[in-house]
């Protein structure tokens, strides 16, 4: 293993690849829906599953874009204002009319590809620090979002309600379009030659490098595909809450990285895991569900999703090898005084 | 070195001038102290507008959402009303409470009789309003308390009483639900005063016999006022509880996202007491065939309040009568039931978020915040 690679924890017994990062959030899923059903019944009853959903759907969309900065070896912090960009301009721009509802996302869609770019250009291209520059960024979309709205809060149209915010088949909409970003994602990184790259470069950039790989494009581009998600992500938000705020996106930064780090996927670049990813989301909005419905006072629900994801970044980052064996050593050599 | 020392020297005496500067210009022309005692009002005029020529300035914390333009448009229309104010001048601190001080030090160095002041930052601002009222300018605080006391930190405060919101709402539900119901109650942050005002309203109106009783947790359910936060607490109350007669929200527009959670799992949206707003107007005239136990009353959500706190301001400067209070009851709006004051209004032309429980018209709101 040369200096430059990144290890990839994964189990590679079996015949299909399953990445250590969707076994432990596989499990910790089946484990809180089972704590659900014994402790907070409420909370696994089909109404709260399809209240749950859409949250969950959200926020897969926006973890999904974080995950792609994330494998470069970047990290977004513009997502607050992107979310809050794309739910400004499509229930400010048609104001209630559904006719311009259309012409609104692709604006808004338009915006994200600027913003995208924008980023990429100063971190794939100048080489900026990935913090600065999309904290930069994110204040730069929320001048646009003060610049549309003036700050206030407005519904969104009939259509994107009940398009974002309706059932089908019994199952929330907004699934459907997560369950196709999350394919959509999935098909481009790990079945396309262009995907096969990104991934590449994200592994090792001194090595794709040396193989001829345009690692800055690739770097670049991360950003740009990252904004497209967090763009659909706030369109379903939008109307999803039908009467959303100007600032919306604010709750979803330290979430999508969670989502991101408790899917597996290292911080420091590298393979990127959409499965797992899409499952932590569903993880986190279930235990918010969880500790609503468990009727613990809200100062502890803060302390449940924090000590959450604290024991799922431990699980990845604390080496627990070295931890027993140093544990070990001083037993022994406590019974030996 | 010695170069760069020397313009670090001079660069620190030209900040340390600038600052003498500012100190100076900020309290120097005071001495606006009007005598309270005028002869006849203005002819044409109302009461509160006394004979003595003002200017007045109208200053917000915070004044980026359709809440507040409304609100600054209330204030300046309210000032208009009286020709004894011959200047006025707004600032807006936008959310920013370094600013907002010295909004109100700049507005009383430019020598303005008169303030109407949104302390945002509450207790933040009390020493800003004390310097202006020290220096003799009529200060009026209105909506949030800044601490202190009136007569000693400025003259008066201005105040929404959440307490009578609660009362109003609390014998709409007696008289709707005379033999107990239970109740959610949705408020802002966790520890905010007016959910817990609020409570205390309803709470003496309910008594503690034990027949309405709060579901959730006490004294409210924290929303933070976010559609998105209220919506999962609504959908896991919906859950948990399998009866609830009655909503209680202090932020009635947020819930338009929420409460079609009701008719996802199947019932029917229960009764709901709340605040004005048009969208909230519109779901009940869209939602209200399909949803029987859908009841709604709500209580006007305080544009007005800026009214009261000018005609304070203005007759204290100007020498007019002052109003009778210095608390500002939001009035019963809506009752979908008995229809008094009002039936449920709906606008479904104008924008959603303006409020019909204002003195200003419908069509000048929407103009506002087009």
């Amino acid at each position: 293993m040369s200096a430059t690679e990144r290890r990839q924890p994964a189990l590679t017994s079996s015949r299909w690849s399953i990445s250590r990062g969707l076994v432990t959030v596989g499990i910790a899923v089946i484990v809180l829906f089972v704590v659900s059903a014994l402790f907070a019944p409420s909370s696994v009853s089909q109404g709260a599953v399809l209240g749950m959903l859409p949250f969950a759907a959200v926020l897969s969309c926006v973890g999904l874009g974080q995950m792609l900065v994330v494998q470069q070896g970047g990290i977004d912090l513009s997502i607050p204002g992107a979310v809050s960009l794309s739910i400004v301009v499509v229930s400010r721009i048609p104001n209630g009319d559904d006719s311009l509802l259309v012409p609104a996302v692709l604006l808004a869609a338009g915006l994200a590809v600027v913003a995208g770019i924008l980023n990429g250009l100063l971190i794939g291209r100048l080489g900026l620090n990935a913090i600065i520059a999309t904290l930069g960024t994110n204040a730069l979309l929320f001048a646009v979002v003060l610049g549309i709205s003036g700050g206030s809060p407005t519904t969104t149209t009939r259509l994107l309600r009940d398009v974002a915010g309706g059932l089908s088949f019994g199952i929330p909409n907004s699934v459907f379009f997560a369950l196709a970003a999350f394919l959509l994602v999935t098909l481009l990184v790990k079945k396309t030659v262009a995907g096969r790259r990104f991934e590449a470069v994200g592994a090792n950039p001194v090595a794709a490098r040396a193989t001829g790989l345009r690692v800055r494009t690739h770097q670049a581009a991360a950003y740009v595909w990252a904004q497209l998600l967090y763009c659909l992500a706030g369109i379903l938000l939008a109307g999803i809450t039908a009467q959303p705020t100007a600032f919306q996106g604010n709750a979803y930064l330290i979430p999508a990285v969670a989502v991101v780090v408790l899917g597996g996927t290292s911080l420091l670049g590298g393979r990127g895991f959409p499965l797992a990813t899409v499952v932590a989301a569903v993880f986190l909005s279930q235990l918010d569900q969880f500790v609503l419905a468990a009727g613990v006072p809200f100062a502890v629900r803060s302390i449940i999703q924090a000590a959450a994801l604290a024991v799922g970044v431990a699980l990845y980052t604390i080496d627990w090898a070295a931890l027993r064996a140093r544990f070990g050593h001083r037993q022994r050599v406590g019974a030996a005084a | 070195m010695a170069i760069r020392k020397r313009i670090a020297l001079t660069a620190a005496g030209v900040g340390v001038l600038a600052l003498m500067l500012t100190a100076c210009s900020s309290g120097a022309p005071s001495s606006n102290d009007t005598p309270a005692t005028g002869g006849a009002p203005v002819a044409g005029a109302p009461d509160w507008c006394g004979p003595n020529e003002i200017t007045l300035g109208l200053l917000d914390g915070f004044g980026g959402n359709s809440w507040r333009k409304i609100t600054t448009a209330a204030g300046a229309d309210e000032v208009a009303k009286c020709p004894s104010v011959t200047g006025y001048e707004y600032a807006d601190g936008q959310g920013d409470t370094q600013k907002s001080i010295a909004d109100i030090q700049g507005m009383v160095a430019k020598g303005v009789n008169a303030l109407v002041v949104f302390p945002d930052a509450g207790e933040a601002m009390l020493p800003a309003l004390r310097s202006a009222y020290q220096a003799g300018v009529v200060t009026v605080p209105y909506r949030v308390n800044p601490g202190g006391e009136d007569g000693v930190d400025y003259d008066a405060w201005i105040g929404a009483d959440f307490t009578t919101d609660g009362e109003n709402w609390g014998k709409w539900i007696k008289s709707n639900f005379p033999d107990g119901a239970k109740i959610l109650f949705l408020s802002g942050p966790k520890g905010n005063s007016q959910g817990e005002d609020e409570l205390t309203g309803m709470n003496s109106v309910l008594g503690t016999g034990g027949e309405y009783e709060f579901i959730g947790e006490t004294p409210f359910e924290p929303t933070n006022w976010d559609p998105a936060v209220t919506q999962q607490v609504l959908t896991s109350a919906i859950a948990k509880n399998p009866q609830i007669d009655v909503i209680v929200s202090d932020f009635g527009p947020s819930l338009v996202g929420a409460l079609p959670e009701f008719t996802k799992s199947g019932r029917s949206i229960p009764a709901l007491a709340t605040s004005d707003g048009n969208v909230l107007g519109c779901f009940w005239t869209d939602n209200q065939a399909a949803n029987p136990d859908f009841k709604m009353t709500t209580v006007a959500t305080g544009n007005d309040n800026v009214r009261l706190a000018v005609q304070y301001a203005v007759a204290k400067a100007t020498g007019g009568v002052l109003p009778d209070t210095t608390t500002f009851d939001a009035p019963v709006f809506e009752d979908s039931v008995t229809s008094t004051p009002n039936p449920v209004e709906c606008e479904a032309d104008l924008p959603g978020d303006i409020f019909l429980s204002a003195e200003m018209t419908p069509q000048d709101q929407a103009a506002l915040l087009k």
